[in-house]
């Protein structure tokens, strides 16, 4: 497979491929927020504050890069329940633009979460690294679980979805890479996407179908598999059932706990003129400094969470597609890193911390092209923001430190 | 640490690799569609965007009498208006607006709520603005983000001719009422709009048409290029002459002065209203947006009634003028020779019936014939010669001569008046409950159920000075003259009319003789009417044509509760028309 060549070479190219890969992306970010700001060379231009970041995080990363790999998995339960603290203190704060994500440090806004992202990470690959043996067993899966869900119900109610759902993200791709039976994890899949079926009848028959056809293949007894597919398919028909005994407030908590930003006029009026942005960029954009939707200020928080479409307006999807090359070299980096890693435990974190990277990037491009609604999620190395800057150098350092192994 | 091998399945990896390139291509592919494939849709949508159409205003028209003279002028001031979006906290901006151009809090957030719009438009909250305080504003331009300001025009009256009535006014348009209005005048909330008479008659003419300037801005709203090329330019609405003669106007209302009343003038042979005046009547700047609660309410609760345009939806009994309906039906069914005589004694006592019905002249008009019957307007000759008509016939005359409907001048809310037929009162007074030659006693004096306004009455003696061959009543000089459904009688019956309407103010016992010039050899004919009602003394008519240089004028004088119409309407009727043909404009014009 000619995907599997990038993954030739050793580990020590990887991560020369890597630190080049960042600075692409720094490039980019940097090239593009210089655009944006008004006067980039000012202390309050988000290019200069960018700039400033960069040199901090960068001494975090080298610090983090040579921490001794024993250490952190040796405290990984304590780092987890120092964030997990770090995480509750802003509830006892003044609020910050209506939510408790946010500690006051007086010169910079610190977001705890960004790190309890990481912790998790590092929490759940210890456990499954010291449970390997046990891996087969379905009920290894219980504990991660537990944990993430945890971590995501106090992000939550910060409240801040966005990162509640990054926390999730890594949970099944590290069950995957630690060896958990696929059953296992059809099992962990099948009942949200039974209650997401449930709405449409069709796709509820289609659905049972190919739930049945897995059921089929699977190497379980045929009383459990039976009982577990018929759960399913209850799951699913009593969903609407159940939907419509709601009261309509009921309904109303739901959705716009599912979907916080609920403003209509507003995220919808963000959604359209990112779109315009983008799709006024054209293949080789308006030129830098130079998109007028962007520097015209129609395009909303352009230095974070719209920082793509101004790259799409700027430079078109000739712009867009570097980036997309970036990321995918980014990703698959990582990937690679931890295929050959030696270590369990490393090759896990390393995995974690992929998916947490892919799906800032997928949220946050989904967001900006209108497939999602905006949950105000950056996206790594380009956006503007210190909390999120500083998190993405310490899973950098992480991984290049766990990649010594 | 206890070092556990890695054993990481190529197939996972396989796995992960593959909903990696499978998310970043469906973003990639979304990408394309939406910069190559639907590039142009955007391209062209990303360079409106940046471009605001400010919308221009021009001058509404102006209302001019007909020689020209500014009845109703335009004179410019400044709206303020916010956007909401754009505005960074209200309740300060608000509050800092409110110090500068003295207005509440309070007021500012209501007119907030009232005329909003939408989150992206801009929403009127105050208006009449001096210079200074837009130049206060302009000074601190950067602590009002979404405050702009705009020139609009406010109406300013003739301080010598302030008619409210026939001249109506303008009202701010409110949010609910936009969706209702004509769509291809593009009003908006918070716009002006004639609400009243010819305001509100002419409103296509009068208004302006909108212009478009095509801005380059930031979201800011902050203007960075001013695009020249396609810009629509505003055109000031058609300025609108009135047949109404200002001065006779004016002296009009003088002589109603502190009394409640109406007086219409008119040109017989064009239908042109040359006065029309309705009093008591208030001035017209109530409406210029700074009266205050207590005014307005002032304004309601007054007794006497200042908004009602009295001339055209005031409603009043006829009194006797409608005998001359009874005349025609006599004449026209040859019932009574014209020449015959009934004695009068002041006294009449319908047949089978022991209730006596009076002659206002107690002592009675002794022998009386069709003639004299007019001139002196005695009642016992109608009580009997009215037995003699049907009442289907008497309310289809009535009816013909434009009662109970209305006269159709260009002025909106007029009433239609009230004749009553067969109908009407079975309708109120039960199958049985009247009797058709009782109420013809009542309808032939005009008065019972009877209602009309004094534009009726115009429309009344209109037909009589020209024979049934009558042109629209009108108060928009330019419109073109278009005629009432042709009455159609014998000459006999129009010269027996005009006779008896000479001898009411030229015969030496005639009703109407107040009504005599002194100074002129114009002769007028005329029908005076003492309108009995429940409210007090009654209302003093006098209706009234003459000839001069070779027009026909008209003339309706109502005086309410203001007693004899011989001896109050008439002496009013007289001093206007002698005003009237002595002016020097109308000496001028002819």
């Amino acid at each position: 497979m000619f995907l599997d060549q990038f993954a030739s070479g050793t580990t020590k190219d990887s991560v020369i491929r890597l630190f080049f890969i960042i600075a692409g992306l720094i490039f980019f970010s940097l090239v593009t927020l210089y655009s944006i700001s008004d006067d980039p060379l000012s202390f309050n231009s988000s290019f200069y504050r960018q700039c400033i970041f960069l040199i901090f995080s960068s001494i975090v990363f080298f610090v983090v890069k040579n921490i001794p790999i024993k250490i952190i998995h040796d405290n990984s339960t304590l780092i987890f329940i120092g964030t997990l603290i770090l995480c509750i203190i802003p509830f006892f704060l003044p609020r910050v633009e209506y939510t408790y994500r946010w500690i006051d440090l007086g010169f910079f806004y610190i977001q705890p979460s960004e790190y309890l992202k990481c912790a998790t990470v590092v929490v759940v690959a210890k456990y499954l690294s010291n449970h390997q043996l046990e891996v087969k067993d379905n009920s290894i899966i219980i504990i991660p679980c537990l944990l993430t869900l945890l971590s995501a119900s106090i992000v939550l109610n910060q409240p801040d979805l966005g990162t509640a759902v990054i926390i999730f993200a890594p949970l099944l791709p590290m069950l995957l890479w630690a060896g958990v039976s696929n059953f296992t994890i059809f099992l962990m899949i099948a009942p949200i996407i039974t209650i997401l079926a449930a709405s449409n009848i069709i796709f509820f028959t289609v659905w049972a179908f190919i739930m049945f056809c897995f059921f089929l293949t699977f190497q379980a007894s045929v009383v459990n598999k039976t009982i577990l597919y018929f759960a399913n398919i209850f799951t699913g028909l009593l969903t609407p059932f159940l939907w419509n005994n709601l009261a309509d407030y009921q309904k109303q908590r739901i959705l716009t706990f599912l979907n916080p930003d609920l403003d209509p006029m507003g995220s919808a009026y963000h959604i359209i003129q990112s779109i315009t942005a983008i799709g006024s960029g054209g293949l080789f954009g308006k030129g830098w400094g130079a998109g007028s939707q962007t520097q015209l200020k129609f395009l909303p928080v352009q230095e974070s969470d719209f920082i793509l479409s101004v790259i799409a307006e700027e430079f078109g999807f000739f712009g867009i597609s570097c980036v997309m090359l970036l990321c995918f070299l980014l990703i698959k980096t990582l990937l690679d890193i931890a295929f050959r890693s030696s270590d369990y435990f490393a090759s896990l974190v390393i995995v974690g911390l992929a998916s947490i990277l892919l799906s800032h990037i997928f949220i946050n491009s989904a967001m900006t092209i209108g497939l999602m609604p905006v949950k105000g999620l950056p996206i790594p190395f380009i956006s503007a923001g210190g909390s999120f800057l500083l998190s993405c150098f310490i899973m950098i350092g992480l991984v290049i430190n766990f990649s010594k192994n | 640490m206890l070092k556990i091998e890695n054993k990481a399945d190529i197939f996972h990896y396989r796995a992960l690799l593959f909903i990696l390139c499978f998310s970043l291509f469906s973003l990639l592919g979304r990408y394309f569609y939406l910069q190559v494939i639907d590039f142009e849709r955007h391209f062209s949508k990303s360079q409106v965007n940046s471009v605001k159409a400010l919308t221009t205003y021009a001058p509404r028209g102006l209302i001019l009498d007909r020689h020209g003279e500014i009845l109703v002028d335009n004179y410019p001031t400044y709206i303020l208006t916010v956007t909401p979006h754009d505005l960074e906290d209200r309740d300060i901006e608000f509050e800092k607006l409110s110090s500068i151009i003295d207005i509440d809090i309070e007021e500012l957030n209501r007119r907030y709520k009232k005329y909003y719009r939408g989150r992206f438009l801009p929403t009127t909250i105050a208006k009449n603005l001096t210079f200074q305080q837009i130049s206060q504003i302009e000074e601190m331009r950067l602590e009002f983000p979404g405050v702009q300001y705009e020139r609009s025009d406010e109406r300013i009256y003739s301080p010598i001719l302030n008619d409210a009535h026939f001249l109506g006014y303008l009202r701010e348009v409110d949010r609910d009422a936009v969706p209702k209005l004509d769509k291809t005048l593009l009003y908006r909330a918070g716009e002006l709009i004639g609400w009243q008479g010819i305001e509100k008659e002419y409103e296509k003419e009068l208004r302006f048409s909108k212009g478009v300037d095509y801005i380059e801005v930031d979201t800011y709203g902050r203007e960075i290029f001013r695009l020249r090329d396609n810009n629509i330019p505003a055109f000031p609405g058609k300025d609108l002459s009135l047949t109404i003669d200002a001065n006779l106007q004016r002296f009009s209302r003088s002589i109603l002065e502190g009394k409640k009343g109406s007086v219409l003038v008119s040109n017989v042979d064009t239908g042109e209203i040359l006065s029309m005046v309705s009093s008591p009547s208030y001035d017209l700047s109530v409406y210029r947006g700074t009266t205050s609660e207590n005014e307005w309410n002032d304004l309601l609760k007054n007794k006497d009634n200042p908004l009602l345009n009295r001339s055209i939806a005031g409603l009043y009994p006829a009194g006797s003028k409608l005998k001359l309906i009874t005349v025609i039906d006599l004449i026209a069914n040859s019932l009574v020779d014209p020449s015959d005589s009934l004695m009068c004694t002041g006294v009449y006592i319908p047949p089978g019936s022991t209730n006596e019905f009076r002659c206002w002249q107690e002592e009675g008009h002794g022998l009386v014939d069709l003639n004299k019957a007019i001139a002196q307007s005695c009642n016992i000759y109608f009580y009997e010669t009215v037995q003699l008509i049907s009442l289907k016939d008497w309310t289809d005359t009535a009816k013909k001569f434009g009662f109970n409907e209305p006269t159709n001048v260009d002025l909106p809310n007029e009433k239609d008046g009230l004749i009553p037929d067969k109908d009407f009162y079975v309708k109120n007074y039960g199958r049985w409950g009247w009797s058709e030659r009782g109420v013809l006693l009542n309808l032939t004096l005009g008065q019972g159920d009877i209602l009309i306004t004094p534009i009726q009455a115009l429309r009344f003696i209109n037909h009589i000075a020209s024979r049934g061959v009558t042109p629209q009543l009108r108060l928009n000089l330019s419109k073109e003259i278009s005629y009432y459904e042709k009455i159609e009688y014998p000459e006999k019956i129009w010269d027996h009319i005009w006779d008896g309407m000479y001898d009411v103010v030229n015969a030496d016992l005639g009703s109407g003789w107040r009504a005599r010039l002194d100074s002129s050899d114009i002769k007028l004919f005329g029908k005076t009417s003492t309108a009995e009602n429940p409210h007090g003394e009654p209302h003093a008519w006098f209706i009234g044509f003459f000839d001069a240089q070779d027009t026909t004028y008209s003339i309706v004088v109502m005086v309410e509760n203001g007693g004899g119409g011989g001896a109050v309407a008439s002496p009013i009727a007289g001093d206007i028309v002698e005003y009237y043909i002595n002016s020097s404009k109308f000496l001028a014009e002819n």
